[in-house]
This record gives C-alpha cells, sequence and structure tokens, in this order.
C-alpha cells in the first residue's frame, strides 16, 4: 500500500482525491522548476490554492477563455516554458481543439492539457459538460500523447511523465478517490499499458474509472465459471500495439469499456488495431451511447443508461459469449 | 531621412514585383492582402524597428515578429530571401510540388516564428511570448500583424483582455485594416469600427496611421522598446487592398484571385519602378 505526504499528513494513496496527486505533484514540480507554468480557464481545485498562494508568477488564471489560454501557453513554450493547462473536459478540448491542433500539435510544444470531467463526471449538469468526445477528438491529432490514470498512483505519474515530455499531452485525470491499482515507487509506466490480471475466457480492455468497473465485473463472471483478465489502458495515444496484441493473443475474446461515445473510442481503437493486423478476435464495444444525455442524474445513474453499470456490463457479456 | 525613405519605397516596389511573378508563377496566392501589408512588413525589417540577425536565427533576443494573418506570407518570404535567412531559390519554387514555401509560414522555414494560417492564433501566441520576455527580463520585443478581417475572431478580443490585464507593454498588434475580408467588406459583415476605440477600451494604447506611409509606421514604432506606458500597443494601419495595382486597389475580387493574361501585364506596367518613387506607390 502506497502512502504519501501531503501537507504535514501521512495519507493512503487510495485517501487522496486524485486531483490532488495530480495537483500535488505539480506544485512540487513547480517549485523547483520556475519555467513550469499552470494556467487555468477559472477552475480551482483545494490543492491549487498552495500553487496559487505561494508560487503566483508561475500561476496564471486567464479566464474563462479556453481559445487563448492555448495560444498563450503555446507562446509561453516557444520561450522555453513547461506550460500546464487546466479545465473542464468538454470546454479545454473541444472549444479550442484547433488552437490545439495548431498551436500544440503542428508547432510539437511541451504543453499538457489537463483536464476533469471525464465522462459523466459532472451527471446532472448535462451534456454541455459530458465528456464523452474528448478521446475520440484528441486521438486525431498526430502528436499528441494521451493519458488516462486509473488511481492515485497514475495519476502522480503521469503529472510527472507530462512534465518531462518534449510535445503536447493530454492528461484526463479524475475527480475524487479511487482504489489504489499500482504501489509506488517501482511501477514502469512507459509501456503504455498493464495486464492487471489475465483471463482465459476473455480480456475486458478499459481506461480509467472503469477500470475498477472492470474489476467488479470480472468477480461476477468468475460466479458464472467465466475466467475474465482485465488491461488498464492508461496510454490512449500512442497505442502500444505490440503488447496489447500480445495479450489479446492469450484470451481471443476481447471486450472494452469506457465512459465515452462509443464512436472514435478505446473499442475504435482496438477494433482498428485487430483489423490492421488481421486478427479476426471477437469484439465486444461497450461505450456512451450515440446521443447528447438530457436526463439528468448522478455519473453512475448516468453511466447505467448507457448500460455501463455493473449489471448491465455483466450481462451484455453473458449473453455475447 | 529622405533617402531612408526613397530606399523604402523602392524596396517595397521591388517586394510587390517578387510577389505579383511568385504568385503567377504558382497560380495561387493571397496577392491583394499581401499588398496591403507590404509597406509595413518593409517598414519592420528594413526600417530598423526590428531587432533580428539572419546569422543567429534562434538568438534569445530577437524580436519575435508573427505574421498572424499567414495569408500574406508572399511578402514575408521574399523579405527572408532577401535577408538571407535562406537562399533566393526557394522563392522560384514557391508553391510548387515538395517546395519549402507553403501558401501559409511554418515554423520550419528559417526566420518564421509561428505556424499561422489559421486566423485569430498570432495574437494569444504572441501574448504568451511577450508575457515570457518579462517573466525572464528579456527584453525582445513581440510584433504582431492582423488582418481586420481576422478581428471578427473572438480569439483576438481573449488575447488583446489577457495583454492588457499582464500589462504587455513589450506586445505590438498592427492591424492591417485594408476594410476587406475574403470575399466581403468587413464592415458588411461585422461592426469593426470604430477599430482604435475599441482597442483603447480593451485597455491597449491605440493609434491610428496611415500604413503605407513609411513616415506614418516609422514614427508610430521607433522607440517603441522604450515606451513609457505599461500598456500594450495596437497600431491600426489604413491600408488598401491591392495596393499598387489599379484593379486590384480596393476591391474584394483580389483576395486569393491569381492576375492572368492581360492583368498580368497590367500589374507589371504599374508596378514598374519609376525614379521618383512612384512605382507601386501610388
Amino acid at each position: 500500500m502506497g502512502y504519501k505526504w501531503q501537507r504535514g499528513r501521512k495519507v493512503k494513496m487510495s485517501d487522496i482525491d486524485v486531483r490532488d496527486a495530480f495537483f500535488d505533484k505539480v506544485y512540487a514540480l513547480a517549485q523547483k522548476d520556475r519555467n513550469l507554468l499552470f494556467l487555468t480557464d477559472d477552475m480551482g481545485a483545494y490543492s491549487l490554492d498552495a500553487f496559487k498562494k505561494n508560487l503566483p508568477d508561475q500561476f496564471i488564471n486567464v479566464g474563462v477563455a479556453e481559445q487563448n489560454m492555448i495560444s498563450v501557453a503555446a507562446g509561453l513554450a516557444l520561450s522555453g516554458k513547461k506550460v500546464f493547462v487546466y479545465g473542464i473536459a468538454p470546454f479545454i478540448t473541444m472549444r479550442c481543439y484547433e488552437q490545439i491542433k495548431v498551436d500544440l500539435c503542428c508547432m510539437n510544444l511541451p504543453v499538457t492539457v489537463v483536464s476533469v470531467g471525464a465522462g459523466h463526471t459532472y451527471g446532472s449538469d448535462g451534456p454541455t459538460h459530458h465528456a464523452t468526445h474528448d478521446i475520440a477528438i484528441m486521438r486525431a491529432l498526430p502528436e499528441i500523447t494521451i493519458l488516462n490514470p486509473s488511481d492515485a498512483v497514475t495519476t502522480a505519474a503521469f503529472a510527472e511523465m507530462s512534465y518531462k515530455s518534449s510535445g503536447p499531452c493530454y492528461v484526463r485525470i479524475e475527480r475524487g478517490r479511487l482504489p489504489q491499482i499500482y504501489n509506488e515507487p517501482d511501477n514502469d509506466f512507459s509501456e503504455g499499458l498493464k495486464c492487471l490480471k489475465s483471463g482465459s475466457d476473455l480480456t475486458i480492455i478499459a481506461t480509467g474509472e472503469m477500470v475498477h468497473q472492470a474489476f467488479k465485473v470480472v468477480k461476477r463472471l468468475a460466479e458464472h465459471s467465466v475466467d475474465a483478465g482485465v488491461i488498464d489502458f492508461y496510454r490512449i495515444k500512442p497505442v502500444n500495439e505490440n503488447l496489447l496484441l500480445n495479450f489479446l493473443e492469450q484470451s481471443k475474446k476481447i471486450v472494452t469499456i469506457e465512459e465515452n461515445s462509443i464512436i472514435g473510442g478505446i473499442g475504435t481503437i482496438v477494433s482498428e488495431i485487430l483489423s490492421d493486423n488481421n486478427k479476426p478476435f471477437p469484439l465486444k464495444r461497450l461505450a456512451v451511447n450515440d446521443y447528447h444525455c438530457y436526463k439528468y442524474g448522478d455519473r453512475e445513474w448516468l453511466n447505467a443508461l448507457s448500460g455501463l453499470d455493473e449489471d448491465s456490463i455483466v450481462k451484455s457479456i453473458l449473453d455475447w459469449i | 531621412m529622405q533617402k531612408k525613405i526613397y530606399n523604402l519605397k523602392r524596396k517595397a516596389n521591388w517586394i510587390r514585383n517578387q510577389v505579383l511573378e511568385m504568385i503567377h508563377k504558382a497560380g495561387k496566392g493571397h496577392i491583394g492582402g499581401a499588398f496591403s501589408c507590404t509597406d509595413i512588413l518593409v517598414a519592420l525589417y528594413y526600417g530598423g524597428i526590428l531587432r533580428f540577425d539572419p546569422a543567429r536565427k534562434d538568438w534569445n533576443e530577437r524580436d519575435r515578429f508573427i505574421l498572424s494573418k499567414g495569408h500574406s506570407s508572399s511578402v514575408l518570404y521574399t523579405i527572408l530571401a532577401d535577408l538571407g535567412y535562406f537562399s533566393s531559390s526557394h522563392i522560384l519554387n514557391y508553391g510548387q510540388p515538395g517546395c519549402m514555401l507553403g501558401g501559409h509560414p511554418d515554423r520550419n522555414i528559417p526566420g518564421v516564428e509561428i505556424d499561422s494560417g489559421s486566423l485569430g492564433h498570432g495574437l494569444g501566441i504572441g501574448a504568451g511570448l511577450a508575457l515570457s520576455a518579462k517573466m525572464d527580463k528579456n527584453n525582445f520585443m513581440t510584433v504582431v500583424l492582423l488582418g481586420d478581417g481576422e478581428c471578427c475572431e473572438g480569439s483576438v478580443w481573449e488575447a488583446g483582455m489577457f495583454a492588457a490585464r499582464h500589462k504587455l507593454n513589450n506586445l505590438v498588434a498592427i492591424i492591417d485594416r485594408n476594410g476587406l475580408c475574403a470575399t466581403d467588406f468587413t464592415n458588411n459583415c461585422v461592426y469593426l469600427d470604430p477599430l482604435e476605440e475599441k482597442w483603447s477600451s480593451f485597455g491597449w494604447d491605440a493609434h491610428t496611421i496611415n500604413g503605407h506611409s513609411f513616415e506614418g509606421i516609422i514614427s508610430a514604432l521607433n522607440d517603441f522598446r522604450a515606451r513609457k506606458s505599461n500598456k500594450p500597443l495596437a497600431i491600426i494601419a489604413n491600408t488598401v487592398k491591392g495596393k499598387g495595382v489599379s484593379f486590384m486597389e480596393g476591391s474584394p475580387n483580389w483576395h486569393h484571385s491569381v492576375p492572368k493574361g492581360e492583368q498580368i501585364e497590367i500589374a507589371r506596367r504599374e508596378l514598374k519602378w519609376a525614379t521618383n518613387g512612384s512605382g507601386g506607390a501610388k
């Protein structure tokens, strides 16, 4: 079990809000590197208060202006700064998508776009705040690295990985506390994905919070004598195709679970890889419906509408196999 | 001063001729906007305003010139080649398959600071560069040339507010106010005027000049590094789209049309240098 010193207290990694895990790491890096700058589109987080208070010259609230935030970040990066830009997922990807394309990706600049609000995180706030297309659009950009951590350990590690990157990154972080999957500090996340459990009947590929959902599903499937494995697909781009295919060869049936639209997310990525490599393995894609959801409720309830609750996933898989 | 102005006029005329031939040969290009901002770029690069050194392209103290209206690339390319950033042979290949110089500038071209072509990006990037210079106590200036049609983009005004908030007095926006966008007069699209007052109200020092007067351009910018104001500076440069060729001047038809047949002959004739400095500078 990993621990972390947080504001003078020793706390378990599973007790840390994953946003804090990310921003505390960025803050620690910024204390050592005055060229690290943090830009926000008027979004805050508890753990950003210390950054703002103690490193005011490195913390810039640009206001609700995502397009300008990305362009300013590009200008700063052109002068040698390491820049993090932060906002709610649909706004910091879709509103300024062309700035991300031209200013960050075409010029291949070391700017990290950090989003909160993956999938239905902002449940009852409605479709304006849902992030169910961000993976689909961001993965279309050639230069970008996309990271989707699944616990506090990966979240903190990805803050450092993106800081060290020489090109643009998109990190899709969660909110709240997540069960710890990885141990510190001996985990190497450079491989892009991790087989957390092997399964002889099928393999579930998930990313972010859905990795935890996958583990719940695996337990339920075992009650039906189905041995399912889990792959944490934490680096969405670039995909480690060879490693993924090696794992998939072992089970030959694949399920993808994601809180992203059925169009363009990890189900699409896996199907592309299977097709391109002439691997006709059965694939079941479970994802958010191709719709804008005008039903209001919390994240779990909205996910259930798309069949992404535990019971529905188990049923879908059992019906399918 | 008279001699300097004469030389600048002659250089501008030479550049317009080069641009005419480039675009004619390539069969593509944005000639109207190129001619409207030619005098501005000539003043910046040859009039002693910008600090640069073609032998040291990455010199950290060079001024950053950003052609936010990237479609006027043909003027910038001609100047950069003339100054020795790259061989003039590239100019002859403009727009040809496999060439270095495309329709819009990119950072792989020596002397070009940013990729541009999509409008509304340059001022925000310029603000980032200017802010970085402040942080690093580097006294380089950032000069961004925008089109007036580009000022329809909301991101321009986002950047304007940001620059004023951060007191970026090392940032200059020059607006090529030729009154035309791609297919129409700007004022038929949106209510742009009064442009100077708009920039002033956004917290900038703002002045309007004749964008074809070298005296006016130099007078507005020659002491820009030593300005006492803590505000960024906006120069609204009133210009004529297609400046120098009668049938192009002020016409909405010459955003990216290419002169052909008799048109090219008329353009060449009108841009022929006259020793009294009138060629292309009527």
